[in-house]
């Protein structure tokens, strides 16, 4: 016996009841407990919907799907710093790399001419916060738009709008602003310094852009990479 | 998954072995079909065959499809160029190292011819 189309939605909500909140993911295990359902149906068909459900549901263990997932993010979120990665190199080849070391030197030479160089690092740590926090203010209003219209979410597109501001783009420039700020006269006077400072800014900047700007202007066509049914549900 | 320690380090051999032999499976099938080679003895638990599944996926050596079967969308996978090859370093790998038990445990097996 077939599973019906309005018993295909109970397993899809049945999956958002257990905490899996991600489209992609949800397809995947709705087909799975659905073939499951149906085999043991062949076998039991006295046993009704939910009962054969349970069982299933039971064969994951004692954390449900919470394994699927975790392991989901997990390879999702290697497949991003990947993706990150990538991107940074290009700065480094030809041509962006010429870009990549003229800013930095501009930045070494205003730094160091500027008898203001100590208030110029402090403008730009202002920005790059300034920077951040609209980014972040603007991703927290598409989530809560996207929580209102209870448009499909996936797992990829979230992790593209969320991962930046939780871990590389925040904690370690700012450590590296309160260390340079609180030693100012060693950091910004030394040439040494001077140009490492320089270069850690235009790599921040860079990260920064990649992260914020580049990425997220392809998550289109990485969500169209990762998943084939993206298509078939956009058109 | 029977005895899991002796059988973990191998699912993702006998999941790139089936998908070898069959082209494209999806999750279900996969666990079917390795309960039915292996009569019974072996059952590939739902917690660990999706996240082999999406750690192969995400190294690339596996690709997805999508059909729509039923009322239903189906992923599919199969391996990709280089995941056919990671196969065949897998299976030899897998062939020395079950010689290799053999070996080990049952040290003179001459004897018993």
């Amino acid at each position: 016996m077939k599973l019906t189309a309005q018993q295909i939605d109970q397993l899809y909500l049945f999956t958002r009841q257990h905490y899996v909140e991600w489209y992609d993911l949800q397809t995947e295990l709705v087909d799975h407990l659905a073939n499951a359902i149906e085999t043991e149906w062949e076998q039991n068909p006295k046993l009704t919907f939910d009962e054969v459900l349970n069982k299933e549901f039971r064969k994951f263990g004692v954390f449900g799907f919470m394994d699927v997932v975790e392991s989901r993010q997990a390879a999702l979120g290697k497949k991003y710093n990947r993706l990150v990665f990538n991107h940074f190199k290009a700065f480094f080849r030809v041509p962006k790399i010429l870009l990549t070391i003229g800013v930095t030197f501009l930045l070494f030479k205003i730094l160091k001419t500027s008898m203001y160089n100590n208030y110029i690092f402090i403008a730009i740590c202002i920005s790059y916060f300034g920077f951040i926090f609209f980014e972040f203010y603007k991703i927290k209003k598409i989530r809560k738009i996207q929580k209102e219209t209870s448009k499909k979410k996936w797992l990829f597109e979230e992790i593209i709008n969320q991962y930046g501001v939780s871990s590389g783009a925040f904690s370690v420039p700012f450590y590296f602003f309160i260390q340079i700020s609180s030693r100012a006269e060693r950091y910004l006077l030394n040439d040494y310094w001077l140009f490492s400072v320089s270069l850690m800014l235009v790599l921040f900047g860079i990260l920064n852009y990649i992260l914020f700007k580049i990425i997220p202007s392809k998550t289109r066509e990485y969500l169209l990479e990762t998943y084939p049914e993206y298509k078939l549900e956009k058109l | 998954m029977k005895n899991s320690q002796l059988y973990k380090g191998s699912l993702n051999t006998i999941i790139m072995k089936l998908l070898e032999e069959n082209g494209k499976m999806y999750g279900y099938e996969i666990t079917q079909k390795v309960k039915g080679i292996t009569q019974g003895e072996l059952n590939i638990t739902e917690g660990a065959l999706y996240p082999a599944l999406h750690k192969l996926e995400a190294e690339g050596l596996l690709d997805v499809e999508i059909e729509k079967v039923d009322n239903r969308m189906r992923k599919y996978y199969k391996l990709t160029e280089s995941g056919q090859k990671e196969t065949v370093n897998r299976l030899s790998e897998l062939e020395d190292f079950i010689r290799n038990m053999q070996s080990l445990v049952n040290p003179n097996p001459k004897l018993e011819f």
